[in-house]
């Protein structure tokens, strides 16, 4: 009885804890703080362009871009055809990111129609090899500008840093060589794709709805918790 | 036993229109996803048959997700993909589906529409 009395308190008092801990210190940034010019504006679609590839593997750009379509369209925006556009690009002779990313951008609502455009860079996208441990990382900043007034509505940084050494290399040599050997293999490009997935689900989340979706106009004050990814 | 009755009422609707609203996401692209990724790693034309077999399920499929609606894009994809072999007459009937269901894409839509009747006319 005492025990269950006990454990009670204890769910009590955590859980007002998580309820009234956080709002009584500091007040987390709502989406209309952060990003207010995206309720001013209020664009309906969102064209995705290539990604600006810096990290140190040459696959990241192309192997990226098909992720970031599906979690933007999520949040009630129209976003353009990725694999066709860039086809397009392509035949127009401007898929060449750092053209693109110089252009006007009044030219993407010219030719698209689009209100606004998404530029993502890709910073990180490799796995650290540190003596005992190894971890995946992958990094994205995005931003998103108005093809309109050239201002920048949104932007977001998301990284995701995966432990892959999860097994016990049991301290010797041996282990530790064939734990290195066993990570390299088992990080295939496929692993990226999964995390990237990861990383544009939280970055997209901090966009305010757009008109497809439920809450669109309607999230506000909904808070933007910055999380950094650990797994 | 009214009483009753009208309580599972209640209850039926809390649950329904709790799965409406909360379950499931606002589209079903079905595997588009990994099928659009296994194409970029491997570009043969299975994965692009494959690519495409997702994108016609996530028409077929689509009222399998809160909007009911087809998702952004895969009229479009579907009617690309037909332009790419050779049949304009289902390609731009493609881009007009995508159009009615996104009016945000009717300027592309009519670019590439425009595209196509410019090219058949210079092959007759």
């Amino acid at each position: 009885m005492i025990n269950i009395k006990l454990i009670r308190t204890i769910i009590l008092g955590l859980s007002a804890f998580v309820f009234f801990g956080c709002a009584g210190v500091q007040n987390p940034p709502t989406k209309a703080s952060m990003f207010p010019k995206m309720y001013e504006e209020q664009p309906r679609s969102i064209l995705i362009l290539p990604p600006m590839n810096e990290s140190t593997d040459a696959e990241a750009k192309d192997y990226y871009m098909t992720t970031v379509e599906v979690p933007f369209a999520m949040m009630g925006y129209y976003t353009f055809p990725v694999e066709m556009v860039s086809d397009i690009m392509k035949q127009e002779g401007v898929y060449d990111t750092e053209l693109l990313y110089n252009m006007p951008l009044d030219k993407f609502y010219e030719y698209f129609g689009a209100d606004s455009v998404l530029f993502t860079r890709i910073k990180k996208w490799d796995v650290a090899y540190v003596v005992i441990a190894s971890s995946l990382t992958v990094a994205i900043e995005a931003r998103l500008f108005s093809t309109k007034t050239s201002q920048e509505l949104w932007q977001y940084s998301g990284t995701i840093v995966v432990n892959l050494s999860g097994g016990d290399s049991g301290g010797s040599l041996a282990g530790l060589i064939a734990n290195a050997i066993g990570t390299a293999i088992n990080t295939a490009s496929a692993d990226y794709v999964r995390y990237a997935r990861l990383v544009n689900i939280n970055m997209a989340s901090t966009l305010p709805a757009g008109p497809y979706h439920e809450a669109y106009m309607q999230d506000q004050v909904t808070t933007v918790v910055h999380q950094r990814m650990r797994q | 036993m009214k009483n009753k009755i009208k309580y599972l009422y209640v209850i039926g609707a809390v649950l329904f229109s709790g799965c409406s609203q909360h379950n499931g996401a606002l589209y079903n692209y079905e595997d588009y996803s990994d099928d659009y990724y296994a194409m970029k790693k491997n570009m043969s034309e299975e994965s692009s048959l494959e690519l495409q077999k997702s994108i016609e399920l996530s028409i077929q499929n689509s009222q399998n997700s809160r909007s009911k609606r087809v998702p952004p894009g895969m009229y479009a994809n579907l009617g690309y993909i037909y332009l790419k072999s050779s049949r304009p007459k289902e390609a731009v009937s493609y881009f007009i589906k995508e159009k009615s269901t996104y009016p945000e894409s009717a300027y592309f839509m009519d670019r590439m529409i425009n595209k196509i009747g410019a090219m058949q006319k210079d092959v007759k």
